[in-house]
């Protein structure tokens, strides 16, 4: 099969999915126009958020370094069954791509909540007709030997694992969160702010690399005042790229989340998004997505390892501003993590899976 | 509020209302729990203003993992529980500058609820260890053995010991061959683990004697729903399965709701009185509530639950959980956590935070 599937192969075949991406990032071409018709009602964004992720985070080009470790990462299966998730709707193209990259046949099965990215790739290559394509499937059904790519929450991995057949290899990217480290002697406080409000903003803080917890090295006036920084960094977001439709779950928890704060710390909130700050953390609480973000202080070295400890399986991104001695300890700390400048925590390169846990 | 729970239980009416009462504790609480005070402040309203109970805020149970919610400074604390978990993650806290009227109120309610018959002899078993000074359903356990029963077995060294099926048969045999009924209390995933040791042996107690299990399962033991357990541990003690009574407690209250089916059984009417529907004592109310308004649902509709517990002096007397459930009937029946929220409970305090990807 090498000789067949070469790694040039596998190049071009994921230079063709990102030539597709290309179409639906550019607004001129009919599939980008479509994608921009359907992405709104598909995935509850506003349509500047959808615009924000097609022409800011759709995977369009990759460097060779990357491309390289991508492949390298893809692996190798006779058939490649991916599993997308609805909440990140450019992640089709990196799933799509990796799969490429490790099979030379290879079935997507979208999300019943998003089933307009798959199917406008899908599309686009076969309009391209470079010999290069993935079949769209609505079921699974992977044999011995394949793999299955999963991406989405516990239950639909769970439940994806117990219903393989023995001899199928499952790779799950299951839920996780960013964590930002601010540190107040070393970084500039506000251009920091500003800079964890764009990473915050894009798919209104669904996806697994989101920023939910910043923590904040410095006195409780510093922290106090990155978190109003932030506000009004995310109050300005909202002006140009609105948020859109929270769900259902979404609402619920921000009320529980929005009246524990105002009782424990302090809580700033606008139409669109809300920071909450708390100056002497026994624990972390976890916002709901949405555009919310909990700011922790941390006085001590120790209090990162006491706060992100419990959370570190869980945690899929660091971002951080200057290569603090606190991001270096995240980093240990959650391990399999990517560690990204702020602002740069939605666009990881294309080297892989966004989440890289698995990997470890 | 002692005098309310004794007066409550033993039919009379109590000398102040649960409204005058509660108003007087919340007002006591506004002025000396800070984060009570935050959250009337943003509310604006405030429990001296004369504004219903129910319309005041309730303190989010999340807030006792991550600040200490006391009217007291901590050099009073005799006592504080905490929730329980098996992680690095902060846990849930309840500090009390005396246990007399927590300790009056879970007398009160569980002799209502399963020693109401007041039998004697009694043995107890407690699926636990003998020292848990953490823990307030230890506590619970510790006072229910030592008001109501003539002899306790521990069967536990510590928290995370193994429950050994030999030293429960030993204890178990003990009580059939002297006849004297007993009750064997414990958390549900406690429960699991003795009939996982017990292999499917059974072990007969006495007539008249009763099971009480709390709390649910989550990261501790295999998951068991509520009716199979009850099922197995009326089998495996020979116990009829209204004699195996659920409690459903939180560390952060001070009082419990429990299925009243042991007192059905025995002929004291209950309209309530259905397996899975929690009774709480008059000192108690509890609302289901729209989880983003917080506004109380209708009788019967599903929403999340909010307690206003007389007993809370210390603390908090009105508390909004994410526990979802239903009322009606004078009864709660429960239906799970809210989708996101932190498990907590008994269960133990794990973290299953994220469900984004």
């Amino acid at each position: 099969m090498s000789g067949a599937f070469s790694f040039e192969e596998r190049e071009r075949r994921v230079h063709s999915i990102l030539a597709a991406a290309r179409r639906l990032a550019d607004s001129r071409d009919p599939l980008g126009q479509e994608a921009r018709r359907a992405l709104p009602a598909a995935t509850g964004l506003s349509e500047a958020g959808v615009e924000l992720g097609l022409s800011a985070h759709l995977e369009t080009s990759v460097s060779p370094d990357a491309l390289a470790q991508l492949i390298a990462r893809a692996g190798s299966a006779p058939s490649v069954h991916v599993v997308l998730s609805a909440n990140v709707f450019v992640g089709a193209v990196r799933a799509i791509a990796l799969a490429l990259a490790a099979a030379p046949s290879v079935f997507v099965r979208a999300s019943r909540r998003e089933e307009v990215m798959a199917p406008l790739l899908h599309r686009a290559l076969r309009e391209a007709d470079r010999g290069v394509d993935f079949e769209m499937a609505s079921t699974l059904e992977p044999r011995p030997g394949d793999e299955v790519h999963v991406y989405g929450r516990r239950e639909t991995i769970d439940a994806i694992r117990a219903s393989v057949p023995q001899g199928v290899r499952v790779r799950a990217h299951g839920p996780g969160i960013g964590v930002a480290i601010v540190d107040a002697q070393r970084d500039v406080m506000p251009r920091a702010a500003a800079l964890l409000a764009g990473d915050i903003v894009p798919f209104d803080q669904r996806g697994c690399l989101s920023p939910r917890l910043a923590l904040v090295a410095g006195s409780a006036d510093e922290v106090d005042a990155f978190g109003l920084r932030l506000a009004e960094a995310l109050e300005q977001r909202q002006q140009v790229i609105p948020r859109g439709v929270l769900g259902e779950e979404e609402r619920h928890e921000l009320t529980r989340y929005r009246d524990t704060m105002q009782a424990i710390g302090k809580y700033h909130a606008g139409s669109s998004f809300s920071v909450g700050i708390d100056l002497a953390p026994r624990g972390i609480l976890l916002p709901p997505t949405g555009r919310n973000i909990h700011v922790a202080r941390l006085e001590f070295q120790g209090d990162l390892t006491r706060l992100l400890g419990p959370l570190r399986a869980a945690i899929t991104c660091v971002g951080h501003m200057s290569a603090s001695p606190l991001a270096a300890l995240a980093m240990t700390l959650a391990r399999g993590a990517r560690g990204l400048p702020l602002g740069l925590m939605q666009r990881p390169p294309l080297d892989g899976p966004v989440d890289l846990r698995e990997m470890v | 509020v002692r005098s309310f729970i004794e007066a409550s239980v033993s039919g009379r009416v109590p000398a102040e209302s649960f409204d005058e009462l509660g108003v007087a504790i919340l007002t006591y609480q506004a002025e000396h729990v800070p984060a009570y005070q935050r959250l009337l402040a943003r509310s604006g309203r405030h429990p001296a203003d004369g504004a219903d109970i129910r319309a005041l805020p309730a303190m989010p149970s999340e807030a006792f993992r991550l600040a200490r919610i006391a009217a007291h400074p901590p050099s009073d604390d005799v006592v504080v529980f905490r929730t329980s978990g098996t992680t690095a993650a902060a846990r849930g806290e309840q500090a009390l500058s005396t246990t007399a009227t927590y300790e009056c109120s879970v007398i009160a309610w569980g002799r209502w609820a399963l020693f109401f018959d007041e039998p004697k002899p009694l043995g107890a078993i407690l699926l636990a260890p003998r020292d848990n000074p953490d823990s307030s359903l230890h506590f619970m356990l510790q006072r229910f053995a030592a008001r109501f029963a003539s002899s306790t077995h521990y069967m536990q060294t510590t928290a995370t010991s193994p429950i050994g099926a030999s030293a429960l048969e030993r204890v178990c045999e003990g009580a059939w061959r002297a006849g004297v009924p007993a009750i064997i209390m414990g958390t549900s995933f406690a429960f699991v683990h003795a009939l996982d040791a017990l292999g499917g042996r059974k072990l007969p107690l006495p007539r008249a004697s009763r099971a009480m299990h709390t709390g649910g399962f989550k990261g501790r033991s295999r998951e068991v729903s509520p009716s199979a357990l009850r099922s197995q541990i009326a089998q495996t003690f020979a116990l009829s399965e209204n004699a195996v009574v659920g409690e459903y407690g939180m560390t952060e209250l001070s009082s419990q709701r429990y299925e009243a089916t042991l007192r059905a059984e025995q002929g004291l009417e209950m309209s309530s009185a259905r397996q899975g529907v929690f009774v709480p004592p008059p000192w108690m109310r509890v609302v289901a509530v729209d989880p983003e308004s917080l506004l109380p649902v209708a009788p019967g509709e599903p929403g999340i639950l909010r307690f206003e517990d007389l007993a809370n002096v210390d603390g908090a007397l009105a508390i909004q959980t994410a526990d979802r459930g239903r009322c009606s009937g004078g009864g709660v029946e429960l239906m799970g956590r809210s989708p996101g929220a932190l498990p907590r409970g008994c269960s133990l305090a794990l973290e299953d935070l994220l469900e984004n990807g």
